[in-house]
């Protein structure tokens, strides 16, 4: 009987532990109190790191970032862009500062070329004038989505069970040793299992806590004293993608001031402010206005640009010294297995804490280790070496997307979206008609997605980025809603359709100006004017009295005389 | 030389027309400019008065800055202001309206001479004049809403007639699954039965196809795998009706001919045949804007489409008259006298008004648009919430006189009507057209007025 | 880039443009066009298209006002072809969909768009590009469409020996070898040529009646009104001068319209480079430029600042006119038209896409609406379907005509049996629908004012 582990935390690095220990023969259980991705993965810059970003003030990170980001363009490369990145000199930026860069990326390993700002021009013609001249690095984009289903389906291939919408409520200690969890479940699994508000128990020999920035609030229910350095940091998201390269500013203290193309947009972000409490903290406008106003000091254009959204994440820091600093720009990136045997004396408990998406499959790698040492358990990781599911060469696709009735640029997006899975998802019956024409999404693509997580259009939206394009929603939501009607108690399609639109708004808000206030009125119009969502009777039980108001002029206006 | 009229409206929308007309009733010579296609291509083509009433307090559901903080949808379902309806008619509303809104300012008069105005000018294409009382309409969102005027086209459809429904719709048509509409209907209370049913089509159209297309093949009935396309469609949707008094389908029923294919549907299934307004693209909005520049016509304005007004210039010695408009007739701005100008550009929407990081602000005369500084307090965290955004417009006096900070008309001239106008949430009241219509007439009214009083002054300067 | 002299080797003395009108047209020299490339709009590629998303809120008005996509179910519509599929473009991405050829260049999405997308602009650069990357310069329908487009290469060869060509061209086998051979329908007539040119004319009569160095034009004639209906051009004259206008003729090419239809873009622009030369020298003389075909105007104004970066350009767009526009900006045309005697006519007016993207399709209409006894009845905002060299397409001729069919039925609802419009294509497209005779707006004005 194989040892049960569960790993708590649907991130990259719960995930990633997840297919690691289910890969070593391991009994896993994944648990994740909302989506996959829903806690700070799923509110990254996306910036595969080529390491470059810490060569000067933190090279231990950097030669890490360097080699998984090798790795990674190996094992995951549909979940990866190949953009490219480019450290800019602007006018008046220091000299010394470019050659120290340049240096310290050498002895880290870390491939570089210097170009002028002519030819950084000319690879990407909206940077400025301003830019003398810059590096160029191996970064790259990186799609977190796409990155933690794929090693949660692989973890599930290799036997594990992954629980969503299953929140870790209590740490089961018992005589100084973790037994387990107790999980409430906030609606059912992505495979339908349970329903909102059970609370069950899931019995382990030992439990890692993956939960990143939530890690102190988790470790409390074992009684156990955490302190994490929490940072939040906004990101905006523009509306088309200005850049195919991914742009930093080549500067010391760097905050807000990466420029990351992502799918059909391109991510500003992000600055650095220390917060208390992961679930709670302002977002404010002057986060937003800072992040446009920094990123077109490289990219002019940006400061005219249409924006989609703004959103925050929280890094995960943990400072092992926090006296050291008090800037959150000054604490480490490296990440640390926290034994909490030898750490609190309370036995079968772990927690994984700092790090970079980038590195997360060493993260994954070296928990792994520590679990098996913890147990004795003689097995290997492989994860570096096995491709994730979805990651083989998408371009022997090409010949195949005609087949399935969807207009080139969507057939397009579609392929980079679901790699070789492409082919099996979009081959149904009937009609194929597109749902969210933002990001060109089609019916196939939607139902496939809903097969997988379930009345849960968030979830969709996640796996398929339908409602993420400039109307945010408000063409698709409600027909993302019908799509899911069918096969779903009735009520949820529309409790769905609203749990969407607050979602989407959530982001929307924070960039309502311009083209972008005219989108929300509009959307405004179309769900409040022209179908009553906010108002509809079914939702908040009016009765109606249905005679009193007109009921057509007698007989001849309504018969269709 | 300018091109010269008494009454010069700037925008072609609902608001727009209805104030020409209303102005050339009142014996001016006037024109209208307008840029783009109107918003009426996007809206429903239901006349709405007013349906609901929010509470007069404009509230905000949080302190300072936005915040990360989960929250389930329900708690803003749960928590979401205060407002009445569906009202039974628009009338008993109006007096519980904020101060600023339109129909506070104007009265419930305004609004009966805007939809009495709008009755003549659509003649019997629209329904729903016999009464004052509001009609319930399904929408395509599967629920039902407040309207005072409806297309004779959705006549068959509204909730309180207690025949049997069933709703058709198409397998590639997503804007909506007509099972999930009946079904959601039923939950709604509605005194009737209801089904729906997916039926196929013009299945051989890929799966993109416009609805426009649906319409034209029906308009012309065209043969669609060898069966003309009203028989098609009749013979797919027959074995679903069984007892069902009337059937409703997706607004797509033809253009031009659309009485025509409705006509033949009804008699082909022996069933009432009604239009559940969907859009955009909105099929009833462009059969409206179509009757509306028919009226407009006949009514002898002088009308034209396809450039955009840029920018005014006011009277040698009077910077408080509107002289001429600039019409940016690509690449060269000519200029438009008139003795009085309607401002009827739209709201964000119609890009009447228009916003930046720091302000929003009317583009053409760049009248006042009251709104607090700070950005962040334009809105509210629930999506269906009383936004502060939802309000933005000029703030009009009891002419129709856009007004400046000081509460001081901007012109003498110069009038508003539409969107354009702020105070109303119209989406939540579901106030749209009766806003437009109570707006125009009375801002076409004393555009006219403005001329004799214009004439008069003029004359005795002359002396 | 054109070998045309001018004749006139003194400035001072004479506009040069009123040449006495040179009935010796500037010559299509194709090896201009070798050395000549696009000047790119967007030096790097597609990026300003991109850009060009933003302004998209997805309302689909464009949609529903495309006439294509209303009787063809394939045309995704100009929404999609437009800001969505270059919202979905990433760098390296480059292949356009074959139904960018569907699009018949009407440009009513770009008067729809409450939003200010460049539809028309981004729809005419996709087709560029895919005419350039993705069509083999040997299909038949490269063929074809080069030779439509380049209208004006062929009509000045016909135009030497016009009954000949006028037999010739319709000819039924030599018209069944052409549909066979390059896809040209056989369902249309070509329009006649006529026997003598607008050029020929007005060189014969000794170019301008009126001189005044304070009222000038250049009038843009374009291909059809001087090969096909010189009249028209005529009538523009004739009532410039009425008017007292000092009409110029400078040399001139096509102004590309038919060419952007077809993403011929290298063409066009080899022909905008004769006539922004040509028309910027007249600006300098102190005219105004004025054409009496609102595709021409259009391309002036509007296509040509958006599509190539040729010296003065803008300065040539700043400066267009449609002919009664600009008389109805200038003049007091009501009050001359006052006392006109017509004898009681009525007119069946459709007003022409382009027309409307210039705000002019209700012009005519006004303008006689207080003249006694004759009626100008607008049939409504019907495509005619045909765009220029989209009816003459085998593949496209069905089309057109589903288009243009609402059209017809108006045109037959009106009161009058006699046709108006200002575009020439407009006007075949009424004439084969209807056969109703077709006059454009300016001969009725002649008839009025001269008469």
């Amino acid at each position: 009987m194989p040892h049960s582990i569960v790993v708590i935390g649907g991130g990259a690095t719960g995930t990633g532990t997840a297919r690691d220990l289910a890969m070593r023969g391991f009994n896993v259980t994944l648990v994740e109190r909302g989506n996959l991705t829903e806690g700070t993965t799923g509110r990254t810059h996306g910036h595969l790191h080529s390491g470059a970003r810490y060569a000067v003030s933190d090279q231990e990170s950097a030669v890490d970032c360097m080699q998984e980001n090798r790795i990674l363009r190996d094992i995951a490369g549909h979940c990866i862009e190949d953009t490219g990145g480019l450290f800019v000199q602007l006018e008046g930026d220091p000299d010394e500062y470019f050659e120290k860069k340049l240096e310290d990326c050498e002895e880290c390993g870390i491939p570089t070329e210097v170009i002028s700002g002519e030819e950084a021009r000319r690879r990407e013609p909206y940077l400025s004038a301003n830019v003398e001249r810059a590096i160029w690095v191996p970064d790259g984009a990186i799609d977190p989505f796409r990155l933690c289903v794929a090693n949660a389906a692989d973890a599930v291939d290799h036997g594990a069970t992954v629980e969503t919408h299953a929140e870790v409520v209590d740490v089961l200690v018992d005589d100084g040793s973790v037994t387990g969890v107790e999980i409430e479940r906030h609606g059912p699994t992505y495979l339908g299992k349970g329903s909102e508000g059970d609370i069950e128990t899931l019995q382990a020999d030992y439990v890692v806590s993956a939960t990143g920035a939530w890690a102190g609030q988790l470790a409390e229910m074992a009684g156990i004293e955490l302190k994490m350095s929490i940072s939040k940091g906004a990101m905006v998201v523009t509306n088309v993608r200005q850049l195919d390269t991914v742009i930093n500013r080549c500067l010391p203290k760097g905050e807000g001031d990466t420029i990351i193309p992502h799918e059909t947009t391109v991510l500003l972000g992000a600055n650095d402010d220390p917060v208390d409490d992961p679930d709670n903290y302002p977002e404010e406008q002057r986060e937003v206005d800072m992040m446009i106003d920094i990123a077109a000091e490289m990219v002019p254009v940006v400061a005219d640009a249409r924006m989609i959204r703004a959103y925050w994440g929280v890094r995960p820091l943990y400072d092992p010294d926090p006296r050291s600093t008090t800037d959150p720009g000054d604490v480490t990136r490296n990440y640390f297995i926290l034994d909490h045997a030898e750490r609190d004396s309370v036995e079968g408990f772990a927690s994984v804490v700092g790090g970079k998406l980038t590195t997360y499959r060493e993260m994954s790698e070296s928990v792994a280790d520590h679990v098996c040492e913890a147990f004795g358990v003689d097995a290997t990781c492989r994860t570096h070496e096995k491709p994730l599911p979805g990651s083989t060469d998408p371009s022997a696709l090409d010949d195949r997307m005609d087949e399935f009735d969807l207009r080139s640029p969507i057939a397009r997006r579609s392929r980079q979206r679901l790699g070789d899975r492409a082919p099996e998802v979009l081959d149904i019956d009937g009609a194929n008609p597109t749902i969210c024409a933002c990001e060109g999404v089609s019916r196939a693509e939607i139902q496939d997605a809903i097969g997988r997580v379930g009345a849960n259009l968030n979830g969709v939206r996640l796996q398929t980025r339908a409602s993420m394009g400039n109307c945010q929603g408000g063409f698709c939501t409600h027909r993302l809603g019908a799509e899911l009607y069918l096969d779903h108690e009735r009520g949820a399609a529309r409790d769905e359709i609203d749990r969407l639109y607050q979602e989407r708004w959530k982001g929307q808000r924070h960039t309502l100006w311009g083209e972008q206030l005219s989108q929300a009125m509009l959307n405004h119009m179309l769900h409040a004017t022209t179908m009553n969502h906010d108002a509809d009777p079914a939702v908040f039980d009016d009765e109606i009295d249905y005679g009193a108001y007109d009921s057509g002029v007698a007989a001849e206006g309504s018969h269709g005389d | 030389m300018a091109i010269e009229s008494d009454v010069l409206v700037v925008g072609g929308g609902i608001s727009g027309v209805t104030s020409a007309v209303a102005a050339a009733r009142n014996g001016a010579d006037v024109r209208l400019i307008s840029h783009k296609k109107t918003t009426l291509r996007q809206a429903s083509g239901l006349v709405d008065g007013l349906g609901y009433v929010p509470g007069r307090s404009q509230s905000t559901d949080r302190e300072g800055s936005p915040s990360q903080k989960r929250r389930d949808f329900r708690e803003f379902r749960d928590n979401r202001s205060e407002y009445w309806g569906p009202l039974i008619t628009p009338f008993d509303g109006i007096d519980s309206l904020p101060d600023g809104h339109p129909y506070s300012v104007l009265g419930a008069d305004a609004l009966r001479s805007g939809l009495s105005l709008f009755d003549d000018l659509v003649g019997d294409s629209y329904l729903g004049g016999h009464t004052e009382k509001n009609a319930l309409v399904p929408t395509f969102g599967g629920t039902v809403k407040p309207t005072a005027r409806y297309p004779r086209a959705a006549a068959a459809g509204i909730a309180s007639d207690n025949r049997s429904m069933l709703v058709a719709g198409f397998r590639s048509f997503t804007d909506f699954d007509a099972r999930m509409v009946a079904d959601n209907l039923e939950a709604a209370g509605v005194p009737f039965e209801v089904t729906g049913a997916e039926i196929a089509f013009a299945d051989l159209f890929p799966a993109d196809a416009e609805v426009t297309r649906f319409a034209k093949a029906l308009d012309h009935d065209e043969r669609i795998d060898g069966t003309p396309a009203r028989q098609a469609l009749a013979d797919a949707v027959s074995p679903h009706v069984g007892d069902a008094e009337r059937v409703g389908f997706p607004a797509l029923l033809g253009d031009d001919n659309a009485d025509e294919v409705r006509a033949e549907l009804e008699e082909r299934l022996g069933a009432a045949v009604f239009e559940i307004p969907t859009g955009p693209p909105s099929l009833p909005g462009l059969r409206l804007e179509d009757r509306l520049y028919a009226a407009l016509d006949a009514e002898g304005v002088k009308y034209e489409t396809g450039c955009p007004v840029v920018g005014y210039e006011t009277a040698a010695g009077t910077p408080s008259r509107v002289e001429t408009v600039l019409v940016d007739r690509s690449g060269q701005e000519i200029p438009y006298s008139a003795s009085a100008f309607v401002l009827a550009t739209g709201g964000f929407v119609g890009k009447g008004l228009d916003s930046d990081r720091d302000r929003v602000f009317e583009p053409v005369f760049d009248c006042h648009v009251p709104q607090p500084p700070d950005r962040y307090d334009w809105f509210v965290d629930d999506a269906f919430g009383d936004h502060p955004y939802a309000r933005f417009g000029v703030n009009p006096d009891a002419t129709m006189r856009p007004l400046d900070a000081d509460g001081d008309p901007e012109f003498t001239n110069l009038y508003a009507a539409g969107s354009a106008v702020g105070g109303a949430d119209v989406a939540r009241e579901k106030s749209a057209s009766g806003v437009s219509l109570a707006t125009g007439a009375v801002a076409g009214r004393a555009a006219a007025a403005a001329i004799d009083d214009l004439n008069l002054e003029l004359g005795t300067t002359e002396i | 880039m054109t070998n045309e002299t001018n004749e006139n080797d003194d400035p001072t003395a004479q506009p040069r443009a009123t040449d006495g009108g040179s009935a010796v047209e500037p010559v299509d020299d194709a090896s201009a066009g070798e050395n000549s490339e696009i000047v790119e709009v967007f030096p790097e590629g597609d990026l300003d298209l991109r850009a060009g998303a933003d302004d998209c809120y997805k309302c689909t008005t464009c949609d529903i006002s495309c006439p294509v996509a209303e009787v063809d179910e394939e045309f995704p519509g100009p929404k999609f072809q437009g800001p969505e599929q270059w919202r979905l473009k990433r760098k390296e991405d480059i292949d356009i969909g074959d139904s960018i050829t569907s699009c018949s260049n009407c440009m009513r999405c770009d008067s729809a768009c409450p939003s200010d997308v460049p539809l028309s602009q981004m729809h005419n650069e996709a087709r560029g590009e895919y005419v350039d990357e993705q069509m083999s310069v040997l299909s038949r329908e490269y063929i074809r469409n080069r030779i439509l487009s380049n209208y004006r290469t062929s009509a000045r060869f016909a135009s030497k020996v016009p009954r000949f060509a006028n037999f010739m061209m319709n000819f039924g086998p030599v018209r069944w070898v052409m549909e066979k051979t390059l896809g040209v329908t056989k369902e249309r007539e070509f329009p006649e040529f006529a026997e003598q040119t607008f050029r020929e004319w007005w060189h014969d009569r000794g170019g301008a009646q009126v001189q005044n160095a304070d009222k000038r034009v250049a009038y843009f004639h374009g291909c059809y009104s001087n090969y096909n209906t010189p009249e028209v051009a005529k009538a523009m004259v004739r009532v410039f001068e009425y008017f007292d206008y000092e009409v110029l003729v400078p040399p001139q090419q096509c102004s590309g319209t038919p060419m952007f239809a077809n993403g011929m873009l290298t063409d066009a622009r080899r022909h905008a480079v004769t006539n922004v030369t040509e028309l910027a020298a007249t600006i300098d003389d102190g005219a105004d430029i004025i054409a009496s075909c609102t595709s021409c105007s259009l391309s002036l104004r509007q296509e040509y600042p958006e599509l190539f970066d040729i010296d003065r350009i803008e300065d040539v767009a700043g400066n267009t006119f449609e002919a009664l526009e600009y008389l109805r900006i200038h003049e007091d045309l009501e009050e001359a038209l006052s006392d006109a005697e017509l004898d009681g006519q009525s007119f069946a007016y459709h007003g022409p896409c382009h027309a409307r993207n210039q705000g002019l399709h209700r012009q005519a209409v006004e303008l006689f609406r207080d003249v006694d006894d004759v009626h100008v009845e607008d049939v409504g905002d019907s495509c005619s379907g045909i765009s220029g060299t989209y009816g003459w397409k085998a593949e496209k001729y069905k089309t057109s005509m589903k288009i243009g069919e609402e059209m017809f039925d108006h045109l037959e609802r009106a009161e009058g049996d006699t046709g108006m419009t200002e575009c020439p294509t407009c006007a075949m497209q009424m004439e084969h629908g209807t056969g109703y005779e077709i006059r454009h707006p300016l001969q009725l004005i002649e008839d009025a004012l001269l008469a």
